[in-house]
């Protein structure tokens, strides 16, 4: 019997078994990076209350994350160096002044078990953290030369990663057992955080097809659909609700970022504007071995880097993303020929919307897109979720402390604004409706913003998360 | 964020016809396009048939399709399943020949048919197009290796790493590091590959096996376990590392262990080194009729082979020569398999198989060009050792079985024993000569 049985599989086997039967190693071709991909890049002035004399930047990486993904969750890639880009001389040009470089290092912990996080995790160094994350910041000057690394906190601690908030019972009142406590303050006055965290970014993404399908000729929101915070369609629904990005933020004093250290106290100073943006970068390793330098120390090749969102990035020829995401924004200047007369405006929101948007060429957008860089005038007193004047429309609802001109903020409507900006509302003449009412109708994020650093909301539970599925961009709190 | 992105490139590829049909088309395909590549590999075949299906004029779905038949190809070793991305392919340069997705797509096709000297001209036509593409430079570089042009094989893995540092790139310069002798370097980076990631958990395991692979050669047994377990934990049910566990098994002595996870990475995917590995284990451990069983399957392959004119299989060759049997064939099968790829492998095998057919001298040349990298590979040693010992040349023959064995004592279920004894005997000689 098992004679004859082992017969029937072979047979069944060897008729799959030719044609692999000689084998070579075919190595993996890649589509998608993983770990290297940025999604956002957040820079504003601090509104948290007594701080405002602080910039807050962060970015976000591993978009769409559920967040149960148990039993290993997401983590920072040790072979990626995450990057915060300062610019603050030369009239902005889109080269690094100040870099804060984020570097992590996986620990795994003596483990029992198949599982990453176990038992109940209610510090951010319990035991039951078997796959531990820390990470250095090193904070470089590159007009000066110097750079000054930190692996520790002003008290000692080791600048750990966030554990994944898996639910009630593993991680109980998560982010004041585990969130906060993950905020660390360097010596040098710096505030930083590295972890899962809801993602802030709140985009209609069905509405791809709403755009075209259900609300032609134009997405135009009105009255208290444009004004309001909530869903304004019914069929409006948050694409990113109910998931987690990976967050990487930091806090400094502005004295840290302006060129003469100083605090700017007039728009018309020198020293009034900086920008930033995020990159990852890679190193760079020599494919033949070196006896004099066997583990090579190569340089680092940059995989992605996010300026402003609704990134120019991919209004480029699908050909040149490539050349696109290994340049600095200094290099932009190639590039300018496909913003100043974007097709997307010319053909989609003029062509097939019949919009009467601003004709090229677009000198508005460059300046904006061109280098991509996010500009925060620092003269612009802050201002965040509940405060007098506040709007989540930025300049364009009257309140200049948002996207473009104050940074961009965590609840700023980047996708209400961009479309409205490429309709070509700030030039003038091509201000009014319904240039200024287009909207995806999603206008808040499925979880309320923190008031203080990182501002991010805490990440969704694994436990209670049930994804995207009929929140109508009315997502949970999970705490 | 990178959603709007789509939106506007779709946008912006579309624009020229700005047709609302073709606009919604394209705007559909680059979000969904998104959101499937989170999908595991069979659910992202379902969602691109399914798209291919119903709208046939979009060539982007069809090689998107082949893409993720390609990638089910990787994780089932089917052959079937890389037919069928052929067939897309195929149609898709039959109706665009500028097709640039599906040009790219037909080298890896052409790289699993081995049809490498095609690989490497297709590759350096596809580089003029698009010079900073790094896939286009890693099919060159893997083409060029299989037939063993080592230096341009590294020019062209340099500048793919030069384009892009990734999970990709990292593994191939783990492996050219491995062939040229530096383990430490080949670990150090393999590491990085896996750091690196992938969005299909496969490739992270591939990483992983690798590593076992590289630790296993060099007798770090404990090691390459967890390496193996680990690549079962990210992609369970792997095949490959079911075999990396079985042989770590084996050589530490758990037959049954071995046998079970053999007969997983076998029932899995029959593979020729699987179905001898698990030949050998059950012949350690005694179990003679279950031995035959899988001697039986890899002949029945070899009719097979026959049958489709198959000539060249250097697995099946080692595997005939490893056990004495049918070795004017095992010959054969190595002497064609080196006019399809002159890699050190290859070469390897070919000696191997004329010192079986008792032709000493040009097994001796055979095996000289396999270790003139000093790739730490066991075998290689073992074959040479026994080789230069047929020759009477004691001191190489020593050096060379030694070196086998210092790797890793345990390198093979059946031959390192053999190269032990026959060590084990020159030694007795020589004592008995002073």
């Amino acid at each position: 019997m098992i004679q004859r049985t082992c017969r029937i599989a072979s047979a069944a086997l060897v008729l799959v078994a030719s044609g692999f039967s000689a084998s070579h190693r075919n190595g993996p071709l890649l589509l998608e990076d993983q770990t290297a991909n940025l999604n956002d890049f957040y820079i504003f002035r601090s509104y948290e209350a007594g701080r405002n004399d602080r910039v807050v930047m962060s970015m976000s990486a591993q978009g769409f994350q559920n967040p149960g993904n148990g039993p290993s969750y997401y983590k920072f890639s040790d072979s990626v160096l995450y990057r915060f880009n300062v610019n603050n001389s030369r009239g902005l040009d889109g080269a690094p002044d100040i870099q804060l470089d984020f570097v992590f290092k996986t620990t795994l912990r003596e483990n029992p078990t198949f599982l990453s996080y176990f038992g109940v995790i209610d510090s951010i160094d319990s035991a039951g953290i078997l796959l531990y994350q820390t990470y250095t910041v090193v904070v470089r000057d590159l007009k000066k030369g110097t750079s000054v690394a930190y692996d520790r906190d002003k008290n000692g601690h080791l600048l750990s990663v966030a554990p994944p908030n898996q639910g009630p019972k593993a991680t109980p009142n998560y982010e004041a057992k585990l969130g906060a406590p993950s905020v660390f303050e360097l010596s040098n006055g710096m505030k930083v955080f590295a972890g899962p965290r809801d993602d802030a970014f709140y985009f209609d993404s069905s509405a791809v097809f709403d755009f075209v399908n259900f609300r032609a000729p134009a997405p135009v929101l009105a009255g208290a659909a444009d004004q309001g915070a909530g869903a304004a369609y019914p069929a409006a629904a948050d694409g990113f609700a109910g998931y987690n990005i990976s967050l990487i933020a930091v806090e400094a004093p502005i004295t840290m970022l302006t060129a003469d250290g100083a605090v700017p106290t007039s728009p018309t100073a020198p020293n009034a504007k900086i920008a930033g943006w995020a990159s990852t970068l890679r190193q760079f390793i020599t494919i033949r071995p070196s006896p004099a330098d066997p583990m090579h120390v190569g340089d680092y090749v940059q995989i992605d880097r996010v300026g402003n969102p609704l990134t120019v990035e991919l209004l480029i020829p699908l050909p040149m993303k490539d050349r696109w995401n290994r340049n600095d924004p200094v290099n932009d200047m190639q590039f300018a020929p496909f913003i100043r007369d974007p097709i997307f405006v010319s053909a989609v929101l003029k062509g097939v919307f019949g919009l009467n948007t601003a004709p090229a060429p677009r000198t508005d957008l460059l300046g904006v897109y061109v280098p991509d860089i996010t500009r925060v005038d620092l003269t612009i007193a802050p201002n965040g979720p509940g405060g007098a004047g506040y709007s989540r429309l930025g300049p364009l609802g009257g309140d200049n402390a948002g996207w473009p001109f104050g940074g961009r903020r965590v609840g700023d409507d980047v996708v209400d604004i961009g479309l409205r900006a490429a309709a070509g509302v700030l030039v003038p003449g091509f201000g009014a409706a319904p240039n200024n009412q287009l909207g995806d109708g999603v206008n808040s994020n499925d979880l309320p913003y923190l008031t203080r650093f990182p501002f991010h909301a805490p990440p969704h539970a694994g436990f209670l998360s049930s994804g995207i599925g009929g929140t109508n961009g009315r997502g949970t709190s999970t705490q | 964020m990178k959603l709007i992105s789509y939106f506007l490139t779709a946008a912006t590829l579309f624009a020229q016809s700005a047709e609302p049909d073709r606009l919604m088309a394209a705007l559909k395909d680059r979000t969904i396009a998104d959101q499937v590549s989170r999908m595991k590999t069979d659910d992202r075949i379902k969602a691109y048939e399914t798209m291919a299906t119903h709208m046939k004029d979009n060539l982007h779905y069809q090689n998107l399709l082949a893409t993720a038949y390609i990638q089910k190809m990787r994780e089932t070793a089917n052959p079937d399943y890389l037919t069928r991305a052929a067939g897309i392919v195929d149609g898709v340069i039959n109706a665009d020949g500028g097709n640039y997705e599906a040009l790219r797509l037909r080298s890896q096709i052409e790289l699993e048919r081995h049809n490498f000297a095609i690989v490497a001209t297709v590759s350096r036509a596809l580089i003029k197009i698009a010079p900073d593409d790094p896939w286009n430079w890693a099919t060159l570089g893997d083409a060029l290796m299989e037939m063993g042009q080592y230096e341009p094989a590294a020019d062209a893995y340099q500048k793919m790493m030069s384009l892009r540092p990734d999970l990709a790139s990292y593994n191939r310069a783990s492996y050219y590091r491995f062939v040229m002798g530096d383990v430490d370097g080949a670990i150090a980076v393999m590491k990085q590959a896996i750091s690196s990631g992938s969005r299909s958990p496969e490739n992270v395991a591939w990483c992983l096996v690798d590593l076992g692979n590289i630790y296993f050669k060099t007798g770090q047994t404990n090691t390459a376990e967890l390496a193996y377990n680990a690549a079962l934990k990210v992609f369970p049910a792997y095949h490959a590392a079911y075999y990396g566990l079985g042989r770590v098994h084996a050589a530490q002595g758990k037959y049954p262990a071995a046998i079970q996870d053999l007969k997983q990475a076998q029932a899995a995917v029959p593979m020729v080194e699987y179905i001898a590995a698990l030949e050998d284990t059950y012949t350690a451990a005694g179990q003679k009729d279950e031995a035959k069983v899988q001697q039986k399957m890899i002949d029945t392959i070899d009719r097979l082979e026959i049958a489709n004119n198959q000539t060249a299989n250097r697995t099946l060759a080692m595997v005939y020569a490893d056990h004495d049997r049918k070795l004017a064939r095992a010959l054969e099968l190595a002497q064609a398999e080196l006019k399809v790829r002159q890699d050190i492998y290859t070469y390897d095998v070919l000696g191997w198989t004329l010192y079986k057919n008792n032709q000493h001298a040009a097994a001796w040349e055979a095996v000289t060009k396999a270790l003139r990298l000093g790739t730490p590979e066991p075998v290689f040693h073992y074959h040479a050792g026994m080789i230069a010992k047929a020759l009477g040349h004691q001191a190489d023959a020593r050096k060379h079985l030694e070196k086998a064995l210092a790797l890793n004592g345990k390198f093979d279920t059946r031959q390192a024993a053999l190269a032990e004894s026959a060590l084990g005997e020159m030694k007795l000689t020589a004592k008995a000569q002073e």
